[in-house]
């Protein structure tokens, strides 16, 4: 639904966006990842017509992205705030009336919202009486209130305790399923093997890495496993593999290792089974988190 | 469109119900009118006060013509000692004696004038002066003029000053009524550019800060914004304006109505507009003198200025003033990230303002024709506070439409020139700005 193409995008003495195209398909959750000061933020503040590209071009359904598609996306910036001194119903009005909602369908949503956020009774408080994570649901609910085709999500956990966090993904998961598409911006890659279909690694304002989190990971199998096991056993005279790591943990032994050749895990558990009794065994795949510092540090 | 209208209203409402809003309102037209009805107060129980009562002891013995009584001082030539007099003062029914020693005509020195109170300066100079007349009328009496010679040698004289209006009309004005005008005015004008300029800033830098701003101009442009919150301060600087006018006449009416006795109202009325009632005695030469004195003249010529004329110039250029300035000090606010670092830019921008203002009370006021009111009225970094101030006085037409057209011109291109600099400035954060990365963001494209 969404498709960048060729961004460049250059400030005064840097190149924030260096040729950088991305695909976002319709109804997925979509990863956007990078260091800090990457160009995560140039990129979204483009997409969210914030800026313009020096050159390239971002297409929206189809078409060239234009301002009548302001009130399809809701954004939720890194950096965010309200106004101190305003009550918080009055405020998410505003925000949805300049997204185009009429004060009626507004003013309905809004309490659906609110008392699906356990946020009833927040209508007249004023935002300087709220904690942190409290101002961020009232920025959450903002930014999806008009129903968006497209939610841009900066950083959205940073602020929450996990009883509001764990609200919040379920709510993005619900919208998703309901068909909307979602980009997703953050350092937190747990929450990215969670959350995310696809991602693209941004880096010194370059993509370097871009698919399905499913392949990219898959593609990081390096034949590593670890397996647990009670008993003793001679690894001096066989040639199926390098050990990693060799530890002794409660109950037995935990061993890390990297097969050789064109052994496959089948030929080593053939040879294990007889000699000591596994309790566990598992492949070791990357974490996003190691493929995003491995790329990074590159 | 529609964004701008929400953001306008919300700008405007959000000030319009603050506290400190609805007490400047209210209040501010109660102090004015409290000053005026002092104002219109003393200068009638000024004319009331009663007379005082000097009992004179003349040990000169060149000076035998007496002192003459009159409405404000009564002169009583008594046969006592000096010494006497004092100690009994406070029981005497004099408020003050006045002593002449036997002094040389030509240095009159050691005359005293010693009261239960301190004398005031009028009472001073009316004593001195009425002295001086009595030395002079012996002088000259002595080289030989006649009594009826001295009495015709004193007129009294009265300035009426009048100006040809446009329409060639004769208007009686006064440079005082002119000058009162001009003044308020000008204080007026430099205090709403200021103020309000500074309310536009402080709002920016409160989005800013409150990093409000990032889910703002997601949804509408940063011209939108700007444009937005400048004019909804306007409306709000509007509002009060006018909400003073009414409140500050109705509530003046109302004090003149209830405080002022019927008498006194009778007076000033016939004061302003001429109309000589028959009044019993004393009252006729208090209402004469009301009609000739300088409070006379200021009413009569703030009657002849058209209020109307300048109260809506006044509004124009408040308008085009605060457009031009709000603007740059939205620009200002963009580019700092606190109130504090304001300070280097603020500078730049207060120094024109201060300046038409100091100019335009002192060299404007005093020669509202000349060559510097003149282009003080026509550049548009000065005009609001100068053209408003020269109005009073009287301005050529086509001086003011020029001055007017100039300040359109300005306000545009400040406008133009704050909002480059602020869609930039809006989303850099703790990054010193100077003057040199103002420039930079200027020519940032999009």
């Amino acid at each position: 639904m969404l498709s960048v193409r060729n961004i460049v995008k250059q400030y005064a003495g840097h190149r924030a966006l260096d040729d950088v195209s991305l695909e976002v398909e319709r109804g997925k959750i979509f990863g956007l990842l990078g260091p800090n000061g990457a160009g995560k933020t140039s990129l979204i503040r483009i997409i969210t017509q914030i800026t313009g590209p020096d050159s390239g071009e971002v297409i929206f359904n189809g078409q060239q992205l234009n301002s009548n598609h302001i009130n399809r996306i809701g954004y939720l910036p890194e950096e965010r705030g309200l106004y101190k001194k305003m009550e918080i119903g009055e405020q998410v009005l505003y925000l949805s009336k300049l997204k185009g909602l009429s004060s009626a369908e507004a003013t309905k949503r809004i309490k659906y919202w609110f008392d699906k956020l356990d946020m009833g009774g927040w209508w007249n408080k004023k935002v300087e009486d709220l904690s942190k994570g409290m101002q961020q649901k009232v920025q959450f609910v903002a930014t999806i209130l008009h129903n968006p085709e497209l939610i841009i999500l900066d950083e959205p956990f940073s602020g929450f305790d996990p009883v509001n966090a764990d609200l919040i993904k379920n709510e993005i998961l619900e919208l998703n399923a309901k068909g909307t598409t979602f980009i997703f911006s953050t350092h937190r890659m747990e929450s990215v093997e969670e959350l995310c279909d696809n991602i693209a690694l941004i880096d010194k304002s370059k993509k370097i890495l871009d698919g399905a989190v499913t392949d990219i990971k898959s593609s990081y199998r390096n034949n590593t496993y670890c397996i647990e096991f009670n008993g003793e056993a001679d690894f001096n005279n066989i040639d199926l593999f390098d050990v990693l790591e060799k530890k002794n943990v409660k109950g037995g032994t935990s061993l890390k290792f990297k097969l050789k050749g064109n052994y496959t895990a089948n030929d080593l558990l053939a040879h294990l089974i007889p000699k000591v009794s596994i309790n566990h065994f598992t492949e070791v795949i990357p974490s996003m988190n190691d493929i995003f510092i491995e790329h990074v540090k590159r | 469109m529609n964004k701008i209208l929400l953001i306008i209203k919300r700008e405007y409402l959000s000030r319009v119900k603050k506290k400190s809003f609805i007490i400047m309102t209210f209040l501010t037209p109660l102090i004015i009118a409290g000053f005026y009805g002092l104002i219109i107060y003393f200068s009638i129980k000024g004319i009331n006060d009663k007379t005082d009562k000097v009992a004179v002891i003349n040990e000169n013995k060149t000076l035998t013509e007496k002192l003459t009584s009159n409405k404000n001082v009564t002169y009583e030539y008594v046969d006592k000692s000096f010494e006497s007099l004092k100690k009994n003062l406070s029981n005497s029914d004099y408020d003050y004696i006045l002593y002449l020693p036997d002094f040389d005509i030509e240095q009159p020195k050691g005359i005293e004038l010693i009261g239960t109170k301190q004398a005031g300066l009028t009472l001073d100079g009316r004593v001195s002066d009425a002295i001086e007349d009595l030395i002079r009328d012996y002088k000259l009496k002595k080289s030989g003029i006649s009594q009826a010679d001295l009495d015709h040698l004193k007129s009294k004289v009265s300035i009426n000053t009048k100006k040809i209006g446009d329409t060639g009309k004769e208007e009686s004005s006064s440079a005082g009524a002119s000058t009162i005008i001009a003044f308020v005015a000008g204080v007026l004008m430099f205090m709403f550019i200021m103020l309000y300029g500074v309310q536009v800033m402080r709002g920016v830098i409160e989005e800013k800060t409150s990093r409000i701003i990032e889910i703002m101009i997601s949804s509408v442009k940063p011209f939108q914004l700007m444009m937005g919150k400048i004019i909804g301060i306007a409306l709000v600087g509007l509002t009060q304006f006018l909400l003073w006018i009414v409140l500050t006449f109705s509530i003046s009416a109302l004090a003149v109505s209830v405080f002022i006795s019927k008498d006194d109202a009778r007076k000033m009325v016939t004061s302003g507009s001429k109309i000589t009632t028959v009044n019993p005695g004393a009252q006729q030469i208090q209402s004469t003198a009301l009609n000739n004195g300088p409070l006379g003249n200021v009413k009569e010529s703030i009657e002849n200025l058209d209020l109307g004329k300048i109260i809506s110039v006044f509004i124009f250029y408040f308008l085009g003033g605060y457009l031009f300035y709000s603007a740059l000090y939205a620009a200002i606010g963009s580019a700092v990230d606190s109130e504090t670092e304001t300070q280097q830019f603020m500078m730049p921008v207060m120094m024109p303002l201060l300046l038409g203002y100091a100019l335009s009370l002192s060299v404007v006021t005093n020669d509202p024709y000349g060559n510097v009111a003149f282009w003080l009225s026509i550049i548009p970094f000065t005009s609001p506070i100068a053209m408003v101030v020269r109005l009073p006085y009287g301005v050529p037409g086509w001086e003011l439409a020029l001055s007017m057209i100039i300040l359109i011109i300005g306000f545009i291109g400040t406008v133009w020139f704050a909002a480059r600099i602020y869609r930039v400035g809006i989303l850099m954060y703790g990054k010193k700005a100077s003057f040199k990365e103002m420039v930079k963001w200027f020519w940032y494209k999009n």
